[in-house]
């Protein structure tokens, strides 16, 4: 379980994270949304004991997470990780040997199906190859709590369908949080169970994709019928072209009307809305 | 213990460089006139290079690989304490060995200047065993508070007090008794105390340093 409360993260006068209180207490496959800055790397850093916060605690199975934690019992990997210039294999083998609760045939078995050549170097490896051995790692190590930063950086399409079936069945091998940080939404949609937007350093939303898809719809029409419709409703956003009106909800769906056009929205449409829109400004 | 051990394998595996470069100018070395010194005193090169690997180089692909910060912790200190007994082992061997085949020569090994041999060849080879364990760890935790202000301030710090403490004479004598004692010391437990009692309290403070280190 992964207990944050009231967390906040400065880098100076910048604060990165704003106060985030959240408890992740099942296992499953969360996928943690924001835009480019929005702090999703330093808040999964701060939860792996990278990095210390400036206020709020961090608690992952009870136990208090700092840099001073020696075990943390996560397993956090960026795209960017550094390992020894060894052969994949090698490389494989040393994690299984440093970790305890390693499996080494998931590793091998993963290692084969994405075709990395075991006697090739780490460095030698293509951006996406080394993301990939990266991932296989932190997947393989089995810790309780696996943070992926931006996984499917550097892959090709069929590499990503490759990793959400992998994500799906490390999952499926052995229950645990699993958070992933993407900005491909609508590719992991099928893969996760819930899902968590931040913004500017808050938590935006925190909910199941089943309450996207009941709850998050597009009401389009005249002005004052989309009005009617949406008053007291949840609304998230909204455009206005000419006379008409579009609003996005995050509620149940308005009665249906002659004069009203009602559509789910897509994920990416839902996270656009909620983190602000075209141009940066959060409406 | 698998995992320290599996770490400690890493380290010694990754500290191919200096092992390259100690062996190199252990066996190429050259000394003319009467007084030489012994080849066996440059296998001391080794523990100064090796924390630069360990702490630069080491640790944050350890991190990466899984390993925690308690194993490499632990891993580093037995890494430490083997090279500090291979070291001791070479050096003494070469002082048994190779030193005697220049017999018109005076050869200059440091653990005569250091007046361990006094006590004779096994407690001498386990006092230069523990000065050099105690070396290690300090540049270790030296090196490791780099990324940190204090680590400066310690820098400041140490320059500071040889800068001030070898020009004056009575600080002067303080500065030497220090050396005398971790260092150019006959009395072989007093030495290994010491020695064991300033590694421990190194490693606390390494400990400290390692808990507050970010990735």
């Amino acid at each position: 379980m992964i207990e944050l409360k009231q967390v906040t993260k400065q880098y100076g006068q910048a604060t990165v994270l704003k106060n985030i209180t959240l408890t992740v207490d099942e296992p499953g496959i969360y996928c943690l949304l924001g835009r480019n800055g929005a702090g999703k790397t330093t808040l999964l850093k701060s939860i792996a004991g990278y990095q210390n916060i400036t206020s709020g605690t961090i608690q992952v199975d009870g136990k208090p997470i700092t840099t001073s934690t020696l075990d943390t019992g996560v397993s956090y990997i960026e795209n960017f990780a550094k390992h020894f210039n060894l052969p994949v294999r090698k490389l494989l083998r040393i994690a299984s040997e440093v970790n305890p609760n390693y499996d080494y045939d998931f590793a091998s078995e993963m290692m084969e199906r994405f075709e990395l050549d075991g006697k090739k170097k780490f460095n030698h490896l293509s951006l996406g190859m080394k993301t990939m051995v990266s991932t296989i790692i932190c997947l393989a190590s089995n810790k309780e709590v696996i943070l992926l930063d931006e996984p499917v950086l550097g892959f090709d399409a069929i590499m990503r369908v490759e990793f959400y079936d992998m994500l799906t069945e490390s999952f499926q091998k052995h229950p645990r949080i699993i958070i992933v940080s993407t900005h491909i939404i609508e590719e992991i949609a099928k893969t996760i169970q819930k899902l968590i937007i931040i913004d500017k350093g808050s938590v935006r939303f925190f909910d199941t994709l089943q309450s996207v898809e009941t709850k998050a719809f597009r009401v389009s029409g005249l002005q004052k019928a989309v009005e009617a419709a949406t008053r007291g409703l949840h609304v998230i956003g909204q455009d206005t072209v000419g006379g008409l009106v579009t609003s996005y909800i995050f509620d149940n769906p308005p009665e249906q009307a002659a004069s009203l056009e009602i559509h789910p929205l897509s994920l990416q449409d839902f996270f656009i809305q909620m983190v602000g829109h075209k141009g940066g400004a959060a409406r | 213990m698998t995992a320290i051990f599996a770490i400690v394998k890493r380290l010694l595996a990754s500290d191919k460089i200096s092992f390259i470069l100690t062996a190199l100018v252990v066996l190429c070395a050259t000394s003319s006139g009467e007084v030489v010194l012994s080849n066996g005193n440059y296998t001391w090169l080794l523990a100064v290079l090796t924390p630069f690997f360990f702490v630069f180089y080491d640790f944050t692909k350890l991190m990466h690989l899984g390993a925690s910060k308690k194993d490499y912790f632990f891993g580093c200190l037995i890494s430490y304490v083997f090279l500090a007994f291979c070291i001791s082992l070479v050096n003494t061997v070469v002082h048994l060995l190779i030193d005697p085949l220049y017999p018109a020569r005076t050869v200059i090994n440091l653990m005569d200047v250091c007046k361990w041999t006094e006590n004779g060849i096994a407690v001498a080879g386990l006092q230069q065993m523990v000065f050099l364990l105690l070396a290690m760890v300090f540049l270790h935790v030296l090196l490791s508070m780099q990324a940190h202000w204090y680590g400066w301030v310690t820098d400041a710090v140490l320059v500071a007090i040889i800068c001030i403490f070898t020009p004056i004479a009575s600080l002067r004598g303080i500065l030497a008794g220090f050396f005398q004692l971790i260092m150019l010391n006959g009395n072989a437990a007093l030495h290994i105390g010491i020695c064991l009692l300033l590694s421990a309290a190194l490693s606390f403070v390494g400990l400290v340093v390692l808990k507050r280190k970010t990735l």
